[in-house]
């Protein structure tokens, strides 16, 4: 991992804002403006330590003022840093809600007792929680992070339980479906009339 | 342009066969799909669709704030990683956001 293991970070300065040394982050906090909500920054190598103040928001970006900061070459200067706090920070998650930063790494085994490999990412596309699961040999496969397909997070032991649900982690009735779908093609594509 | 409204949605024929035969067996399953154009209609709420996103199959869980939408939406095609050179040991750099239990 770039950070230490205690750290996990909040965010990532994407540039400079104005003349007077204001810098745009991008968050990574589940409410944007929270990145400065929890105690000083620091950079990745752990050199820098910044006070975080919100001043706005810009285009999908949190416009901020960094203690030390005052004009815009010192503000450029510090483009590309990811901005770190410690993980003792943070509040403990609600019950069944977990960080990223928690989740990516765990080992995931189904409840058959296979191996899977491990977490690699966390995605959201709209639909839902989604985390990728490989070992780095085969092509990793998205498994919805819901109580159907989770039987168990255990993060002391470091594992999670996937439930195998069909066509999951196999093919599931792939083939009689594909079949389906290829002799009917486009003559069966139906247009449910709108009664609304 | 918008579509007419006289048309209805649009949905492929064999999703509709799937979904019910997925509902008629009462269990949790993932139906992979490829049509990324269907509409997503009511009777599809609850259901978890792997949808393919021209390399794998991305999971959708049905909510109803997804009707009227198409499947598509919820599986992009592209993914950036960022300008910078990143590392195999910075795509795993933690965000903060929670991740939560649907």
């Amino acid at each position: 991992m770039a950070a230490s293991e205690s750290r996990v970070c909040l965010g990532v300065i994407v540039g400079a804002k104005g003349v007077n040394g204001e810098v745009r982050i991008k968050s990574f906090t589940e409410v944007p403006t929270d990145v400065g909500s929890y105690g000083p920054v620091e950079s990745e190598d752990g050199t820098k330590t910044w006070e975080v103040r919100v001043v706005g928001q810009a285009k999908g970006v949190v416009v901020a003022k960094l203690k030390g900061i005052a004009d815009r070459n010192q503000a450029e200067d510090v483009k590309g840093e990811k901005l770190y706090v410690a993980r003792a920070k943070l509040p403990p998650p609600e019950e069944g809600t977990y960080y990223h930063a928690d989740l990516v790494g765990l080992k995931v085994v189904l409840t058959t007792g296979e191996s899977k490999g491990s977490i690699l990412a966390v995605y959201n596309f709209g639909a839902g929680d989604i985390i990728e699961v490989g070992d780095g040999t085969t092509a990793s496969v998205m498994v919805p992070f819901s109580d159907a397909a989770i039987a168990e997070v255990n993060m002391k032991d470091g594992v999670v339980r996937v439930e195998p649900l069909p066509g999951l982690f196999d093919d599931g009735d792939d083939d009689e479906l594909i079949e389906e779908g290829d002799e009917n093609a486009d003559d069966d594509a139906t247009e449910v009339k709108n009664h609304g | 342009m918008a579509r007419s409204v006289w048309k209805g949605p649009f949905v492929d024929g064999y999703l509709l066969k799937k979904a019910e035969a997925v509902r008629g067996k009462g269990r949790n399953e993932v139906i992979k799909i490829w049509s990324r154009r269907s509409t997503i209609l009511p009777q599809f709420v609850g259901l978890t669709f792997g949808v393919h996103n021209g390399h794998k199959h991305m999971p959708v869980i049905v909510t109803e704030n997804m009707i009227g939408h198409k499947f598509g939406e919820f599986a992009p095609t592209r993914s950036f990683h960022g300008h910078t050179a990143a590392t195999a040991g910075d795509k795993k750099a933690s965000p903060a956001p929670a991740a939560k239990k649907a």
